[in-house]
């Protein structure tokens, strides 16, 4: 209980709110590695993984995309962009980004290639051209499942981003590093509580942003598969 | 964003095979350590998540709770989780197994309570219309038939918890991790590598395999 | 029922591996031995150096040494030591004196004066400090050639000037450190522009260094590539830095007599320019710590 005191106390202390380690600072830094990764990452994997699965091609390599990016250690590849790149925030966002990637470009896949064949079929019945039929037929349907790849994606990241302040990087990881190597636990466990309700506030966005976006009758529709969406831990 | 320094290409290789030669026990050790950790947590996961997954299934009260709290462990960044053991575990083993027995508990627990969910009714009141009682049932009917679930959730644990491992190796815990901090430490590429390289193969050997298992044990699952 | 491999042989399968998995991560068996020493070090390669050569000096007198190397910082190593959990660690007289005093400031040039104090300060936790090597490592703060020259820099005091315009660059415990950053402000009046937590003397730093992130970082004054990586160290015109010899830091309980001699030969065979050499043949040769260890021990006939 003096422990939880503690880091109560710790929080409650001005200092640690202002300057260039306080929590603004650090969860800004935190925000923006994990923003840019993923958007970056939602650019390259998105338009790839819709494409293949409109088309219904390669599903089984954008699916293994999926489990060989899961393979790979968010740790390691972060030091691997460390010791090719050097320090600083391009080569750990470039870490991240790889990381983001695999589930979108897996989801969206998925997204697109369970489509209703017999949809697609009336689509075209009714005259549509390609490029219409994807736009304003598929995509609307694939949200759900897009959207819960971005959320399961960007749940990662975050959660990942705490392993930049392993190699050097900023971010909120930094209390969890530091807090260990200072010996100062009540600083750790506060990094903790901060990354676990940053993970848990991208959640809550991402799923409002989900309920704003996905019409009504889509979001019954496909209620099932956005569900699917489950958290990989990675860090 | 900081400008690379150039070390990507400043010309030293990224494998110098004569110490990869020279260092043949010390890797194996660190593997050897990696799938102990991989096995034991599994083990554990899979030994708590069954009853409580079973219980959470037959009682739905029982599900936000248990998945509650599993999940809030879940949250905790492993690196965070790991050092929280130290006062009370030392520099051992379990300071490692027990966070990591506990997140396989989350994703293991919400794949059993699907899939004993999922197993159909009318099979169910077959079951019980030919006379098995309830522990028979669930031994002999259930838990077959939610195997695919579990076997689908174990990958995922598999696969997971091989990568959260290498970050036990900051706090001098041992397993492939210490490899790629090796790496960063003394700035040499090698072991960085050779650490990536054995932790992905092991990874990707461990998903197909389970893969395979599942095949084997339950031919008639979806693929997937 | 076609049931090839069923579920109970796959639970099966499993718990024989977790059982196998467990047996194989046995602890060695101690029969015939002297008795259990664990020994850890910094997470710095001179530290895992240091910690070989007593490990393996140890095991040459017939004692069973489990090894902790890389451990952490003496953040994370005095904790430990105290709980029981290591028995040894290389430490450095000084610094170690002003960890242990909550930064009192007793430390000073005069290295004998130092260990008595350091020993004072350990007794109650059980611990000792053996006699000291003639081998020193001080923290020092070193600049790039070209921030040198810009600013005009030999010594620490001339940073009093420009401080506000560089950013320091040290391990996260810096700022509570009274060699480090609290050192700098009271003894040389320096206060920085920024502090950025990175490693003292890693990579990171190294890396900041190269990409001008940092300006002034914390190294060790025995490391052997400074002057490859283009750095210069600043002369500490005021003394912040004290006798940081090498000085192994035992548990009372482990420090028999034979014990103590074994360690206590090891540290008077060693002196400064020794250990840059050794911290060569890891840092720039890429050799492991302990073969370095064993290379050293067997050319001086310590395991004659």
């Amino acid at each position: 209980m003096d422990f939880l005191r503690g880091v109560w106390l710790w929080f409650a202390d001005g200092s640690h709110w202002q300057g260039s380690d306080g929590v603004p600072t650090r969860l800004g830094e935190h925000v923006q590695l994990s923003l840019e990764a993923v958007v970056i990452g939602a650019l390259i994997a998105l338009p790839i993984g819709v494409t293949l699965g409109h088309f219904g091609r390669f599903g089984n390599l954008a699916i293994s995309v999926s489990n060989i990016g899961r393979a790979i250690p968010s740790y390691g590849l972060l030091v691997i962009a460390f010791t090719a790149f050097g320090f600083g925030d391009g080569p750990i966002v470039l870490a991240l980004t790889a990381l983001a990637i695999p589930p979108m470009v897996t989801n969206s896949y998925v997204a697109l290639s369970e489509v209703d064949p017999d949809i697609k079929d009336a689509a075209r019945g009714m005259g549509y051209r390609e490029l219409a039929q994807l736009l304003r037929i598929e995509l609307p349907l694939a949200v759900p499942l897009i959207m819960a790849g971005i959320r399961t994606s960007a749940i990662q990241v975050v959660a990942t981003a705490t392993v930049a302040a392993l190699v050097a990087g900023g971010g909120l990881g930094r209390y969890i590093v530091d807090g260990f190597a200072q010996f100062d636990y009540t600083k750790l466990f506060a990094g903790a509580l901060l990354v676990a309700a940053l993970a848990l506030a991208t959640e809550l966005l991402l799923s409002g942003l989900q309920r704003l976006l996905v019409p009504r009758g889509i979001r019954l529709l496909t209620a099932s598969a956005s569900r699917r969406a489950t958290a990989f831990k990675t860090a | 964003m900081g400008m690379p320094s150039g070390l990507f290409l400043d010309g030293e290789p990224w494998v110098d095979w004569s110490w990869v030669s020279t260092h043949i026990p010390t890797i194996l050790g660190y593997l050897g350590q990696h799938v102990e950790f991989t096995a034991i947590s599994l083990a554990g996961g899979i030994i708590i998540s069954v009853p409580l997954g079973v219980a959470a299934q037959r009682r739905p009260g029982l599900r936000l709770p248990l998945l509650g709290a599993f999940g809030t462990f879940y949250t905790i960044p492993s690196l965070a989780f790991f050092a929280l053991m130290i006062p009370y575990t030392g520099i051992s083993d379990l300071t490692a197994l027990i966070p990591l027995t506990l997140y396989n508990v989350l994703i293991l627990l919400r794949n059993v309570i699907v899939g004993l969910d999922e197993v159909p009714a009318d099979v169910l009141d077959a079951a019980d219309g030919m006379g098995y009682r309830p522990f028979a049932r669930l031994v002999r009917i259930e838990l077959p038939l939610a195997l695919p679930a579990m076997l689908a959730g174990l990958r995922v644990a598999t696969v997971s918890t091989i990568g959260i491992i290498t970050i036990a190796a900051v706090i001098a815990l041992g397993g492939l991790g210490e490899l790629i901090y090796e790496g960063f430490i003394e700035s040499f590429r090698t072991p960085l590598v050779v650490g990536m390289a054995l932790c992905v193969a092991l990874a990707l050997v461990a998903d197909v395999s389970l893969a395979g298992v599942k095949r084997l044990v339950v031919p008639w699952a979806r693929s997937g | 029922m076609n049931r090839k491999l069923g579920p109970r042989w796959l639970l099966a399968g499993l718990a024989a591996l977790a059982i196998a998995a467990t047996a194989c991560g046995s602890t060695p068996s101690t029969s015939g031995s002297k008795g259990n020493v664990t020994v850890a070090g910094f997470n710095f390669a001179e530290s895992s150096i240091m910690a070989e050569l007593y490990a393996q000096a140890l095991e040459h007198d017939g004692y069973t040494v489990t090894r902790k190397l890389r451990l952490g910082t003496r953040e994370v190593v005095a904790p430990a030591i105290k709980s029981g959990q290591i028995d040894l660690y290389p430490g450095y007289a000084a610094t170690d004196l002003e960890y242990y005093n909550s930064g009192a400031g007793e430390a000073s040039g005069d290295v004998n004066a130092t260990v008595q104090k350091l020993n004072a300060r350990l007794q109650p936790l059980g611990l000792e400090a053996l006699t000291p090597s003639a081998a020193v490592d001080q923290n020092a703060f070193a600049v790039t050639k070209a921030t040198a020259a810009k600013y005009n820099l030999t010594k620490l005091s001339d940073l009093a000037a420009v401080g506000d315009q560089l950013v320091l660059g040290a391990g996260p415990e810096c700022p509570k450190r009274p060699f480090c950053l609290p050192g700098l402000q009271n003894t040389y009046g320096i206060h920085f522009k920024d502090f950025k937590a990175l490693d003292t003397d890693g990579p990171a730093t190294r890396a900041a260094f190269a990409n001008g992130t940092i300006q002034v970082g914390l190294v060790f004054s025995s490391d052997s590539d400074l002057n490859k990586l283009g750095l210069v160290v600043l002369q500490d015109d005021k003394h912040l830095e004290n006798a940081d010899n090498v000085v192994p830091i035992i548990r009372t309980k482990v420090a028999t007599d034979e014990v103590k001699s074994v360690l206590n030969k090891i540290s008077a065979g060693l002196d400064t320019k020794t250990l840059v050499t050794l911290n060569g043949q890891v840092e720039l040769n890429h050799q492991d710590p302990d073969a370095v260890a064993r290379a050293f021990l067997q050319q001086h006939n310590f395991f004659a």
